[in-house]
């Protein structure tokens, strides 16, 4: 009797082994991922969690919690999931694959110390090594049903180019640029480790428009792609032109400008172009890391073709007026 | 549909035309019209040898018509009517929220950016804002997108209050293609401006901006894009002192939700009645100051600019963020106003929240122009654009330093038939890099030389101009030579009711050891004033190119065509 107790209590034992889901886990985590933490849901390229419950036919589905943890390498605690706040998932004997979505679920998080500012100000995380380790645990004991699965990454907040050359509403004139334009920016910082394209691309401004607006509206000028380098030389090749139709035109940046004795240039025949660069991987995919528009396009500069000028830097017709006018009093 | 709702747009710009012009035929005593209307075509022509190579792509767009209406009705010395319809036949968005549209509905087509529909009766002091209005109320919360709406500009006395509400982008929704159509959610923007101003002499102000996605507009929805929700809170001060001197001073914070799908969420701080916090909520500040002097003969400013790493908001959007930028200017004429001097420097710290990888920029830049004497003059340009950063991942940090000179001395001379302006110019360009793993420095170098003649006839009415070009750009693996020669001819005609320009220009390009390309363009206008208020304007510009063996098929070639010709009509006197 006392065996057969024994063989009945085992039984049930194991019985109830049988019965419960058994957890394999499996994390994935991008060595270099992007720093906008909302960036990582729902894209399993970035952040992968893969739930393995194995149980025999009738096993029981139990409800799990999901902690994850980002510690720095040293092991400072950066963020926790609130386990008190965290939804309990009940997967399905398989596989259960699952990304950031369900992993970091930024509204159970607690951030701590100057990252939960960063994340509050900008929505990323601090350039730093990081590890993050997710395990499945129970509702109410929190004990742990699933083995710790821990990867590290580094957060580099990618930074824009920033164009250089020409420079912000930088006056250019027809003869010397109808040849030959050199471009310049700054590279994407830091500098990836795969090389980056860059979309040099420039937009007439169009009578009455602003240049975001044409930017926003006009055909490009000029679209190349250029390699790893921050530099192109661009052949105009007649699209080029100053303007037939008189407007006003007035220099924005604080910094006065000249091209000759008079206090600014005369812009009104001036033509006006405006250049930015898209930064893309080789795959054509926008970097940009969370920027406003999510096109990867830099702040765009301004500049101006005015027409041929001589004598003091004055546009041709003009000189051409006061001499007659000057010789006319003689 | 979309061609009878286009031509109905169009039916009724004609008909407002034809009102108007009745109207200024016969006005009445009191009604007076300024402004100017007119319309223009653009063709654009490629033509590619080999067929089928598509080495070189197209330019612009092949066939696009653009109108233009901005009378403005002065009914009496209070009230007037000024019309604001720029629109085109063809969308041609390429960047932006309605980038690869085709057909586009009639909410699409007057939301485009590319088009304007704006009426803005004013009586006395009372603005009222109708259909597509782009308005600047300050640098730091809104200025760079249009709006279609309506709104107030009230300023009784020295108050002022604006306010603007409609939508700047309709729902477009994703498609694969071809073409792409990057797609948009639909975007209702407001914006509120409360102050006193007393122009030349101060501002102060409020700013206050919103912008929200429509989730549901956009079926399929752009793949690339989040719907979006901004919020930005600004205050402006501007003063001007005794003897020119100005302060301007901004400060500004912004709450924007980067993902509306995002959950809502307690943890990150609601910005209510406005806006409320989901988990991709960002909050963050920006400013900026300035402090100077203007005058006639002597300029000095220095200006502080500082956009926090979390600040966006939806009236720039691209306003570049975690930055911090100061530069101090200056301009000044000296010897009886034959030298004028224009500088400035700087610096630019950017990535600024970002300890590990802050980079920061040097800018330098300076003309100097002297008018010697009646025949010599010079003009000196220095610039210089450093950029620093640290090293993070890899062994070196980014350090690229972009360096340009240039001398251009001018002589004149004239005589009893002609004055004649010989110029030389000399440009040196060097782009240093720095190879971030191994630490070398790549050096670009370019040389420019530049010959321009231009003989001024005082008895003959044609101006020509000559000028030869020489640019030579080399760093490690790679040569570019270029040659210009160019030549343009510029007279009056028909008792000068007609302004001819022509060009002629020769472009000779060699890279590395390959042979070399050659361009010739072509290009003239016409500027015909065929009535005292109407003129014709046309602009035919020709351009053969032809590869040498640098590209594959070799001796490839192309030729492209740009014809833009229109009529404006001036109103008024």
């Amino acid at each position: 009797m006392k065996k057969l107790t024994i063989i009945l209590a085992l039984l049930f034992c194991f019985g109830n082994i049988k019965l419960e889901a058994q957890f394999i886990t499996n994390l994935v985590v991008n060595a270099t991922p992007p720093s906008t933490l909302t960036d990582w849901a729902g894209r399993r390229e970035i952040l992968g969690f893969l739930v393995v419950a194995q149980g025999g036919a009738g096993s029981n589905p139990r409800p799990v919690l999901i902690k994850t943890e980002i510690t720095l390498t040293d092991g400072t605690v950066v963020a926790t999931t609130d386990l008190s706040k965290a939804q309990p998932y009940t997967f399905r004997i398989g596989n259960n694959p699952l990304d950031a979505t369900d992993v970091l679920r930024l509204e159970n998080m607690i951030f701590n110390g100057k990252y939960k500012q960063a994340l509050t100000r900008t929505g990323k995380l601090l350039s730093e090594n990081y590890q993050i380790c997710v395990q499945l645990v129970e509702p109410g004991t929190f004990a742990p049903v699933s083995e710790l699965k821990c990867r590290s990454f580094f957060i580099a907040s990618l930074q824009m180019p920033i164009l250089m050359k020409p420079y912000n509403e930088e006056v250019m004139d027809i003869t010397k640029a109808q040849t030959a334009i050199t471009f310049r920016w700054t590279p994407l910082v830091p500098k990836p480790t795969t090389p980056v394209k860059y979309r040099v691309q420039v937009f007439e401004v169009m009578g009455n428009q602003n240049p975001v607006q044409a930017m926003r509206s006009n055909f490009p000028i000029l679209d190349q792609e250029v390699t790893g380098i921050t530099q192109y030389i661009w052949q105009p090749q007649g699209i080029l032109k100053t303007n037939t139709d008189e407007w006003d035109v007035r220099l924005k940046v604080d910094s006065p400008r000249t091209i000759g004795p008079d206090m600014e240039p005369d812009l009104k025949k001036a033509g006006r172009y405006v250049w930015t660069v898209q930064s893309t991987d080789l795959t054509g995919n926008p970097l940009g890391d969370g920027n406003i528009n999510g096109d990867g396009r830099s702040e765009p500069f301004v500049f101006f073709i005015t027409p041929t000028t001589a004598k003091g830097g004055k546009e041709v017709d003009k000189l051409k007026e006061e001499v007659k006018k000057l010789t006319k009093k003689e | 549909m979309m061609i009878k709702k286009k031509s109905g747009l169009l039916l009724i710009a004609a008909v407002l035309v034809h009102s108007t012009m009745f109207a200024q035929q016969q006005p009445p005593a009191s009604v007076s019209v300024s402004g100017n209307m007119g319309v223009s075509y653009e063709h654009y022509g490629l033509s590619r040898d080999p067929s089928g190579w598509t080495g070189f792509t197209p330019r612009k767009p092949y066939n696009q018509f653009r109108f233009i209406f901005q009378p403005n009705i002065q009914f009496s010395k209070n009230f007037s009517l000024p019309f604001n319809f720029n629109f085109s036949t063809k969308p041609t968005n390429f960047a932006g929220p309605y980038a690869g549209i085709g057909k586009q509905n009639i909410g699409q087509f007057v939301t485009n950016p590319m088009n304007s529909f704006g009426l803005n009766p004013k009586y006395k002091w009372a603005e009222l804002q109708l259909g597509t209005q782009y308005l600047n109320y300050s640098n730091l919360s809104t200025g760079d997108i249009g709006v279609f709406g309506a709104g107030v500009d009230l300023r009784p006395g020295t108050y002022r209050l604006k306010f603007f509400t409609g939508l700047s982008q309709q729902g477009v929704n994703f498609f694969t293609g071809p073409p792409a159509t990057t797609g948009a959610y639909r975007r209702k923007n407001w914006m509120l401006q409360l102050g006193r101003e007393r122009e030349g002499k101060y501002e102060v102000a409020f700013n206050f901006a919103h912008a929200k996605d429509d989730s549901a507009s956009a079926n399929p929805p752009p793949a690339t894009i989040k719907p979006q929700q901004g919020f930005t809170l600004s205050f402006v001060t501007k003063i001007v002192f005794a003897k020119n001197w100005y302060v301007n001073v901004e400060g500004a914070q912004s709450v924007y939700t980067k993902d509306l799908t995002t959950p809502l969420t307690n943890t990150v701080k609601s910005f209510e009645p406005f806006l409320k916090a989901h988990t991709s909520t960002v909050r963050d500040y920006a400013g900026e100051a300035a402090v100077g002097r203007k005058s006639k003969n002597f300029d000095i400013g220095v200006k502080l600019k500082h956009i926090g790493a979390g600040f966006q908001t939806p009236g720039y959007p691209f306003m570049q963020p975690d930055r911090l930028d100061y530069t101090l200017n200056t301009r000044f004429n000296a010897w009886k106003n034959k030298m004028n001097v224009v500088a400035a420097v700087g610096q630019r710290v950017n990535n600024l929240s970002n300890t590990t990888l802050r980079a920061k920029q040097f800018i330098g830049n300076l003309n100097w122009f002297t008018q010697f004497n009646d025949n010599w003059s010079l003009n000196l340009n220095f610039n210089n654009f450093g950029f620093q950063s640290a090293s993070g991942i890899n062994p070196y940090g980014i350090k690229n330093v972009s360096t340009d000179l240039g001398i251009s001395p001018t002589y004149s001379w004239m005589n009893e038939n002609a004055m004649h302006t010989l110029t030389v110019t000399y440009n040196y360009s060097k782009y240093d890099e720095r190879d971030v793993v191994t630490g070398n420095i790549t050096s670009n170098n370019t040389h420019m030389g530049l010959l321009s003649y231009i003989p001024v006839f005082l008895k003959k009415e044609l101006t020509p101009d000559f000028s030869v070009m020489y640019f030579y750009n080399n760093m490690p693996g790679f040569k570019l030579t270029l040659i210009t020669l160019s030549s343009g001819l510029s007279m009056p005609m028909a008792k000068k009711k007609i302004n001819f320009r022509g060009q002629l220009q020769y472009n000779y390009s060699k890279t590395n050891s390959f042979k070399n390309n050659n361009n010739i363009i072509a290009s003239c206008s016409v500027e015909w004033k065929l009535h005292k208020k109407l003129s014709w304007n046309t602009y035919i510009t020709s351009n053969h190119f032809k590869y040498g063996d640098e590209i594959t098929p070799n001796n490839a070639r192309y030729l492209e065509s740009n014809v833009r010709t229109g009529f404006m009509y001036r109103f008024g006197k």
